[in-house]
């Protein structure tokens, strides 16, 4: 009775025009994020030296080219840099300081009731 | 005097919630009784088990609340007289604020879609879009991952649920809380309780429910693919893309824009850099303050005539229906893609399309690390991740506008 009641033309449609349009919208975006893509990559500027060039002392003309590094060579270049920079520091004076110590008040060491501030009144 | 003491303690004793529950035993009281036992079990599973602590605690502590006889901290008949079209209290929040207890005020936000967004501001200001945009066909697996909400539409039909109700159920296999709650409380307001309660156990029981699908359906040299290194994303693409996407999938489907527009805005304020300030409380106090306020009243819907019944139990077996299709849809389109692409992707990072961020992502690294633990596929498998994300939302978008 149940299944006679649902209008399954009706679930058919919602489930296949649904999941369509989601897929339908995503491929948009896909094309969308491309041409962003495109327009937007951070293109790393590499120097290409050419002998020409340097030999008459011209200004290098850099080319502009889009690098994609393997992760492993990321994790060495990486690694390497680490290694570099955190040897990279000045060298410590190795001198042994002694910190100054505040010392505590006391009314036994104070000078307003010293000896010498009875005898002055 | 003796009789008004007498008088005065009786009454006394007849406020007190166990004497309530015991007038009406064998009505309503039992069912309120195993509800109470059911939220402790919850509370056990939130702090002993951890999982998803965040929302299951307020949920159980909700359920709690709501199923203390004589305490009238949430009526579900003054929300059943707001959906009825021949009460004089149809969709009036005035009747709501003026006889409702605690739980019905806070219960008022979930019903105005209010909390779903607020969440969803938090959840893009917590998102890394940077691996979509450098591999834009994550996107085709974050959609794929959506069939297990309309095959499980399909069968909820079939089950004898109603179009909203099926809608509401389906929705699960997005595996996307806010986004459940948003829908249910649009299609199918009654079902709210349970159908909240199965998108966040399963949530929590990705790391058990994915990995037996994932190897089933991949072969060991596939699991061990490994994947191109990702390209470095620009700022400007960064800030740029919450704003088209807003744009495009707000003019293509209206329905969907309230959590897109609340995912991207949130999203915009963590990778603009000028409104720090705004992010930081986006992705802490508001996160935290609507979380405990969603968790506590979808937790209130939960009373033991709405949840003690069969359809109950139907909506956990679909939501597990649900999120096993949308994890099985991502895998098989992966492999479909290794077909007719040069690139081979690893199938694995396929059932992180459904959204659950990033515990899906995390669950394709732990199961590609299995094969191959020099194989790091967490990065990649966060495309189709946060892909599911806009994918659930827009899903949600399509019933809403098919359905509501």
């Amino acid at each position: 009775m149940i299944m006679l009641a649902t209008n399954w033309t009706h679930v058919w449609m919602v489930t296949i025009l649904g999941f369509c349009l989601v897929f339908l919208l995503l491929v948009v975006l896909i094309y969308i994020l491309k041409l962003f893509g495109f327009i937007m990559r951070p293109r790393i500027k590499v120097a290409k030296p050419t002998e020409v060039h340097e030999a008459v002392g011209a200004p290098r003309k850099e080319t502009s080219e889009s690098i994609t590094l393997t992760a492993e060579a990321t994790a060495a270049i990486a690694t390497a840099l680490h290694l570099y920079y955190n040897g990279v520091h000045d060298e410590e004076p190795t001198q042994v300081t002694i910190k100054k110590i505040e010392r505590r008040y006391s009314p036994w060491n104070s000078k307003l009731y010293g000896m010498n501030n009875l005898h002055r009144n | 005097m003796e009789t008004n003491i007498w008088q005065e303690i009786l009454e006394f004793f007849q406020t007190m919630g166990f004497m309530q529950m015991g007038a009406d035993f064998f009505g309503t009281g039992w069912q309120q009784l195993v509800m109470l036992f059911i939220s402790f079990f919850l509370l056990y599973l939130a702090i002993k088990k951890q999982y998803e602590p965040l929302l299951l605690l307020p949920i159980a502590f909700g359920m709690l609340l709501t199923n203390l006889p004589g305490a009238g901290m949430f009526h579900s008949e003054l929300w059943d007289a707001f959906l009825n079209p021949d009460s004089p209290y149809y969709h009036s929040y005035g009747a709501i604020l003026k006889n409702g207890g605690l739980l019905d005020v806070l219960y008022i936000g979930v019903k105005a879609g209010v909390y779903p967004c607020l969440i969803f501001i938090g959840v893009g200001a917590m998102t890394d879009f940077g691996p979509l945009i450098a591999n834009p066909k994550s996107l085709l697996l974050g959609a794929a991952a959506q069939i297990g909400i309309f095959l499980t539409f399909l069968c909820a039909n079939a089950m004898g649920f109603t179009e909203a109700e099926a809608g509401s159920i389906g929705i699960i296999g997005g595996a996307d809380g806010p986004t459940s709650i948003f829908l249910t409380s649009r299609l199918a307001p009654h079902l709210l309780g349970p159908i909240a309660i199965a998108a966040y156990s399963y949530m929590a029981l990705v790391p058990v429910i994915q990995p037996p699908i994932m190897r089933a359906l991949t072969t060991k040299a596939e699991r061990a693919i490994k994947m191109k290194q990702l390209r470095a994303v620009s700022k400007t693409e960064k800030i740029v893309f919450p704003i088209m996407v807003a744009t495009v999938v707000a003019l293509i489907l209206p329905d969907a824009a309230p959590l897109i527009g609340c995912l991207m805005l949130g999203n915009l304020m963590k990778e603009c850099g000028v409104v720090d300030r705004l992010s930081k409380t986006a992705q802490n106090e508001l996160m935290n303050i609507v979380v405990i306020f969603l968790g506590l009243s979808v937790g209130a819907t939960a009373t033991g005539p709405s949840f003690l019944n069969l359809k109950t139990l139907m909506i956990l077996a679909m939501g597990i229906v649900a999120f096993g299709c949308g994890s099985a849809g991502g895998v098989l389109l992966a492999k479909l893609m290794n077909v007719f692409s040069k690139e081979k992707i690893n199938p694995l990072i396929g059932s992180a399309g459904v959204s659950a961020v990033p515990m899906a992502a995390r669950v394709s690294q732990q199961v590609g690390q299995e094969e191959n633990p020099g194989n790091f596929l967490l990065m990649h498998a966060m495309g189709p991740n946060v892909a599911g994300v806009i994918g659930s939302a827009v899903a949600a978008g399509i019933l809403l506008s098919m359905l509501g």
